[in-house]
């Protein structure tokens, strides 16, 4: 590893200043579970590495009730959000997703920050290879070994997945965040903030040098809305998911007044579909229903040499998902 | 690590390394093939009329060793050509003679020691050269060097258990006797040759031709791995005759049951085996011919499946000095090591029952190579060894004891007996504690020298060969294909059980080592690069607790069984449950995935459920 210089800033408006202009200025540093690999494995290879816990701004910090809905700092650990009886009641698949998420360890050191802005696990990138996995022009995964990438939005060059499992169900939820740079702060709406890198200088969010995500809203909900998300997980804990989906249902009685279906680790960023929502719309939820859905899903997906399998994953994740948010099995 | 944290000499000898290029001349042949099995007459016995012939491919990739605590030594040298190793080793006793040559420096000078592991698995005999270049690091730097491998380094180069695949036609006639076996199987061990594996596995088929080729490649050294070519052999076995009996319409207990003889000597222990395990696992009742669990509703898939397995486990070459102190206190000092399976649990166990004294009495000395030396702990020898020499050693003591003390109970040596904390005369007597009757014995210690073998000590206490049967109860969800153990059963033998509640640990771990070889273990090279792509541990996937199941254990422990002697435990449990698994979801789906880890995508392959045009081998 380099020498780096470590710095833990106490107030916001400091970090944009010591965290630089460029990548290679500096590191934002939380909760640390993903930074710590990157930087042993040589991955980024910081100047400088700010340390954003010692931040004392209270908006960073602390979760409740606002007028438009749930403010939660971006520094909350994972652990106390799946233990937050409010947001267990009001955005219950948050919860659990959350509470899904790792390890008991990883979730009690895991911040919802960096859980958003984590990078991406795709084995091209972290053997070194940059997160497009470029070799001579030209990117290793369509010959490569691609069983774990991209089936959606993956005309290239990136065909890495969006690693969070909790970004999918925000973005189902409507879910906007604030960042906080130099010239002050910004709200994007979590869906916008993902975006698919078109050079290795680019990363795969809107965020740039110097700059944090300091909160999360999530707006009340609109009626009624039931949510569910599906992790195609091989092991029960402590896994990435091979695929999932979420899902949020507006009601209208026993009818899909609207739906918001979000796909996580098949694109390179979470993938919203309209596709599925569409097929949603007007319906009462049965197992036909459901399944339509799930092939308008992935009805544009186009599997890569090794990952085939990951479209009728796909298509289960996104049927259960429908189900399981209405209370039925499956 | 700060740059200046590191001392110069340390950098300068880094710089300073000898580089040996490749010799161009030396021509590598990238495979090797084996001259071949054959007996009896396979032709003819595939040939003959009524015969029912399965075909298949199979097949168990390259996995790593995966140590918890990766490959390493700290070094010093506290005076010159004086070396003091710190080592994650399997071989306490066996390091020094490998050091001595590249340091230039006497084995007698090169002192080993080490008091815990975090796993070896057949991974760790040798300093490897990693432990040399700390050793020379340290002998330029004038100071202790510690270098243990990262993460990445451990899966990449520090253990590979070599692949395995065949193809294989085996016959049987109509009513299930197996008559032929046919393979042809080829793997790889990366830049050395592999061995053949015993194929076919345990089965003595009597007409049979069996091909092995070796390919050579640079994927990165194999090692040993707890039972090595075990595990891929019977799961190629295995499942090619599950896929024979499901061909026969044969429950597979009964495809086993009908042709237990050709499984040899222990026919009889396989057979009792079998049958405890299937009570066990409830077979009778569970299990169902592969098209009924198929066809059943609900897109959970439930089945069962079994492997037997057998393996060596004779006592390897041990010594030990036991002195008995005129206080009582006892002393062993042995040159080998436990691996965390209770070594020293057992060894203490045996000196405190022979000399009849609590075992907190006995004070065990061992991971230093300045004690007699003990083999290394690989292919389970080191029950076998180090209780025989141990059990030798305190008889030998015990009776000096006897000897010494005998005039004080006014009797012969032959009449004394030590048990209970005492030692008294046989049959009710005089009886002195254990303290006391020691006190008597002078002010010198006594000592005693154990060995195994010892020819001049016979009966021989330890012994070779052990049979035993898992069973697995799985479900599998056929639209993810995602794979989940329900509940996996083991009957083992091991000969003579020391300590109960550390055989049935053994049979955990390797219970849990084989679920995680059976669902996730890959070592995944890239074609492009030549990289290892997931050597991490977030994707070189290891079984958590919520992933084995319910795991039930049961260890034979009749008076024949016990009469064999102390049989090593360590290889044998892990060899089955592979296959196990493999025909348990093959009778769960009703198809064959021919190759383990048993993935999503493989699953969903085999069940023709991809829906779409790819998938890998």
């Amino acid at each position: 590893m380099n020498r780096i210089e470590f710095a833990s800033p106490t107030r916001k408006e400091d970090v944009a200043h010591v965290a630089g202009k460029t990548w290679a200025d500096a590191e934002i540093l939380a909760g640390g579970t993903d930074l710590l690999s990157l930087m042993k494995d040589e991955i980024v290879t910081p100047r400088r590495v700010v340390n954003i816990k010692t931040l004392t701004d209270r908006d960073l910090h602390g979760n409740q009730r606002v007028p438009e809905g749930i403010r939660i700092g971006a520094l909350n650990r994972l652990q106390d959000i799946a233990d937050n009886a409010l947001l267990m009641q009001t955005f219950p698949a948050f919860a659990k997703a959350v509470d899904d998420a790792a390890s008991p360890q990883i979730r009690n050191m895991a911040t919802l920050g960096g859980n958003l802005c984590q990078r991406p696990r795709c084995w091209y990138f972290r053997n070194g290879y940059g997160l497009l996995a470029m070799q001579n022009g030209k990117s290793l995964v369509p010959d490569g070994d691609n069983r774990y990438h991209a089936i959606l939005g993956n005309d290239g060059p990136a065909y890495f997945v969006s690693p969070s499992t909790i970004a999918p169900v925000l973005i189902a939820y409507g879910a906007t965040i604030s960042i906080l740079g130099e010239s002050g702060t910004r709200r994007v709406p979590l869906e916008k903030f993902y975006r698919v890198p078109r050079t290795e200088a680019e990363r795969e969010h809107d965020l740039q040098p110097g700059e944090i995500v300091t909160e999360l809203f999530l707006p009340n909900p609109k009626g009624t809305v039931k949510a569910a998300s599906y992790e195609v997980r091989q092991k029960a804990a402590f896994d990435w998911p091979l695929s999932m989906a979420t899902v949020a249902l507006t009601m209208n009685g026993n009818t899909v007044q609207s739906a918001r279906v979000v796909l996580g680790h098949v694109a390179p960023v979470p993938w919203v579909s309209q596709e599925a929502a569409q097929a949603l719309q007007g319906k009462t939820i049965s197992a036909e229903t459901a399944a339509a859905a799930a092939d308008a899903a992935v009805q544009g997906a186009k599997p890569l040499s090794q990952n085939g399998y990951k479209v009728q994953l796909t298509r289960v994740a996104v049927k259960r998902a429908i189900l399981n948010a209405v209370g039925m099995q499956g | 690590m700060k740059d200046e944290e590191v001392s110069q000499p340390v950098i300068d000898a880094v710089k300073n390394a000898k580089v040996v290029p490749p010799d161009p001349n030396k021509k590598t042949a990238w495979f090797k093939k084996s001259s071949g099995d054959t007996k009896g007459d396979p032709h003819a016995a595939f040939g003959a009329p009524g015969t029912v012939i399965s075909e298949g491919v199979y097949g168990v990739p390259v996995i790593t060793h995966c140590c918890l605590e990766s490959h390493g030594t700290v070094t010093e040298w506290p005076a010159k050509d004086e070396c003091n190793v710190f080592i994650s080793t399997q071989n306490v006793s066996g390091i020094a003679e490998q050091m001595a040559q590249p340091l230039n420096t006497p084995a007698a000078n090169i002192h080993v020691h080490m008091d815990y592991i975090g796993g070896g698995f057949g991974s760790k005999f040798g300093p490897d050269r990693w432990g040399i270049v700390c050793a020379e690091l340290s002998r330029k730097a004038g100071a202790p060097v510690k270098m243990m491998l990262d993460r990445r380094a451990e899966l990449e180069v520090a253990g590979a258990r070599p692949s395995a695949y065949a193809r294989v036609k085996v016959a049987a006639t109509t009513d299930g006797k197996l008559t032929a076996w046919d393979s042809s199987a080829w793997g790889t061990s990366g830049p050395s040759t592999s061995n053949t594996p015993p194929i076919p596995y345990v089965w003595e088929i009597p007409n049979k031709r069996t091909q092995y080729v070796s390919v050579r490649n640079n994927i990165g050294p194999g090692r040993a791995w707890r039972a090595p070519n075990h595990p891929q052999a019977a799961l190629i076995t295995m499942a090619a005759l599950d896929d024979l009996a499901a061909k026969l319409n044969l429950d597979p207990l009964e495809f086993f049951l009908r042709n237990i003889d050709m499984t040899g000597q222990r026919a009889s222990y396989y057979k009792e085996e079998l049958q405890m395990a299937a009570d066990m696992i409830g077979w009778k009742q569970h299990w169902k011919p592969r098209n009924v669990n198929a066809q059943s509703a609900g897109t959970i898939k439930r089945g069962l499946g079994l492997s037997l397995h057998t393996w060596g486990g004779r006592g390897h070459e041990s010594h030990c000095d036991l002195a008995i102190n005129p206080d009582g206190s006892v002393q062993i000092k042995m040159g080998s090591q436990d691996l965390g399976t209770g070594t020293r649990t057992s060894i203490i166990m045996i000196a405190a029952d022979t000399l009849g004294i609590p075992m907190s009495q006995v004070k065990l000395l061992i991971g230093d190579n300045k004690y007699p030396k003990s083999g290394g702990s690989g292919g389970s020898t080191t029950i076998g060894g180090v209780s025989s020499s141990v059990r030798r050693a305190s008889v030998d003591a015990r009776d000096i004891l006897f000897a010494k003390v005998a005039p004080a109970f006014g009797t012969q040596p032959e009449n004394l007996e030590a048990v209970d904390g005492t030692v008294r005369v046989k049959g009710g007597g005089k009886s002195l504690p254990w303290k006391q009757a020691c006190a008597r014995m002078g002010a010198t210690a006594i000592t005693a020298q154990g060995a195994n073998p010892d020819r001049a000590k016979p009966p021989d206490l330890s012994n070779s060969g052990v049979a035993g049967v898992q069973m697995a109860d799985v479900s599998v969800d056929t639209e993810t294909g995602i794979v989940k153990v329900n509940k996996m059963v083991a009957v083992q033998d091991c000969g003579f059980v020391v300590s109960l509640k550390q055989a049935e640990s053994q049979v955990y771990g390797a219970l849990i080592m084989g679920i995680t070889y059976a669902l996730y273990e890959e070592k995944v090279m890239d074609q492009q690069t030549g990289r290892m792509l997931n050597a991490n541990m977030e994707q070189y996937r290891l079984a958590g607790i919520g992933d084995i199941g319910e795991l039930v254990v049961h260890m034979m422990q009749t008076p024949e069984h016990e009469k064999r002697g102390v049989i090593g435990l360590g290889e044998p449990p892990v060899v089955s449950p592979g296959a196990a698994l493999s025909n348990a979801v093959a009778n769960a789906i009703g198809a064959r995935v021919p190759f383990l880890p048993l993935t999503p995508d493989r699953v969903l392959a085999a069940l023709g459920n991809t829906g779409e045009r790819t998938t890998r081998a």
